[in-house]
């Protein structure tokens, strides 16, 4: 009987968990983003970015937007790295894609990362949000600039969003976890994968 | 670089007792590792319940290491050195292809250990200066690194005869550990 009880109780108010995905060629500021959320999100400290290396591996972050807890996947960006990136794909409920933009010389290089990423069948519906990173730098393009720069097709079937940040001071990083919440909220993706987690609570 | 190494975790942990067990099959180079971080005299016991754990005591660090592989009748054993795990470095012979399912299984295995969850993991893919080492990608591909979805994890080029890799790998544990770890 308890248990019947728990497990309403448990539908009804437990938080659901969101997987989102933080994906970009190397160097674009990735980890430094995740650390950036998680001073931001959490008590935790987060590391200061002249602490942060490299990653060859899986940093993690987890936070607590309102009623709603963000699990973030750091995966590496080097060539020889990106290979893992699709192992993660599956159990994802939303990709944040990072882009130096102050670096123009390597936009192809991440635009054709991006659209590997997107031609992948199992991000199929999931919510794209493409940071225009390091703001804080002068030379760096607005988010509309990089848009074009990108001109990437076949993204109308999708929700996606440009949004200029500096995961350095932090600009534009709460308007990004917001949009990412409210539509994870109520993508067909998030459907997906509750339906195969086979409970409406957990992801 | 001891010495760096040295004030790096000397104020990670505070007072609390903390644990990294460096595991991973015989000949893999876990000893050599121990002993070119040069943090103290490593300390060889064999308990009477027959399994042999190194032992560094670093301030109030213990670096723990053993063998994976072989008997299965002293695993039960193995947890014993569970409590308070921090980080498990788990160190691979990149050179012994033959042996590298049975590496990914004892891997995978031990973290499923209940009392290791919360521990973040360091890869060092050894032996490097080999002939025929593979190298970081190839490794974390041959480990099925990427089924670890709950933990921070990272792999590093390391040989351990030469001294490479080591520090960076033990820069990005201190880090992590400090930052919250998994």
């Amino acid at each position: 009987m308890f248990s019947l009880f728990y497990g309403l109780w448990k539908y009804m108010f437990s938080k659901t968990e969101f997987h989102v995905l933080i994906l970009g060629i190397d160097k674009a500021g990735k980890t430094t983003l995740l650390e950036k959320l998680k001073s931001v999100y959490s008590n935790l400290e987060g590391l200061p970015p002249d602490r942060i290396v490299p990653t060859v591996g899986l940093n993690i972050g987890r936070i607590e937007v309102s009623n709603t807890k963000l699990v973030f996947w750091d995966l590496g960006g080097q060539p020889g790295l990106r290979s893992i990136w699709e192992k993660y794909y599956e159990e994802a409920h939303a990709v944040v894609y990072v882009i130096d933009a102050t670096c123009p010389s390597r936009f192809e290089d991440s635009k054709s990362a991006l659209e590997k990423v997107l031609r992948h069948e199992d991000l199929q519906g999931a919510p794209l949000l493409i940071l225009a990173n390091k703001q804080d730098l002068n030379d760096a393009v607005s988010s509309e600039e990089l848009a074009r720069y990108l001109d990437l097709k076949k993204l109308d079937e999708r929700v996606y969003m440009f949004e200029a940040v500096s995961a350095y001071d932090g600009m534009g990083i709460k308007e990004s976890v917001e949009w990412l919440v409210e539509v994870m909220e109520r993508s067909k993706r998030t459907e997906t994968l509750r339906a195969r987690a086979g409970g409406p609570a957990s992801a | 670089m001891g010495i760096l190494f040295t004030k790096m975790f000397s104020s990670l942990f505070g007072n609390k007792e903390a644990r990294i067990l460096v595991l991973g099959l015989d000949n893999a180079g876990k000893t050599t590792i121990l002993y070119r971080l040069q943090m103290g005299e490593v300390v060889s016991t064999i308990p009477t319940i027959g399994f042999n754990v190194e032992t560094v005591q670093y301030n109030n660090i213990k670096f723990q290491v053993w063998d994976l592989g072989g008997q299965t009748s002293i695993r039960p054993y193995w947890r014993c050195y569970f409590p308070n795990t921090q980080a498990i470095i788990y160190v691979i012979d990149s050179s012994d292809t033959d042996r590298l399912v049975i590496a990914k299984e004892e891997f995978h295995a031990i973290l499923e250990e209940e009392e290791l969850k919360g521990a973040v993991v360091l890869i060092f893919a050894n032996k490097q200066d080999l002939p025929g080492a593979l190298d970081d990608a190839a490794i974390t591909e041959a480990l099925e690194l990427h089924k670890i979805k709950n933990r921070q994890w990272s792999i590093f080029k390391t040989s351990a005869i030469k001294g490479e890799g080591l520090f960076e790998g033990l820069d990005w544990l201190s880090n992590t550990l400090k930052s919250g770890g998994g």
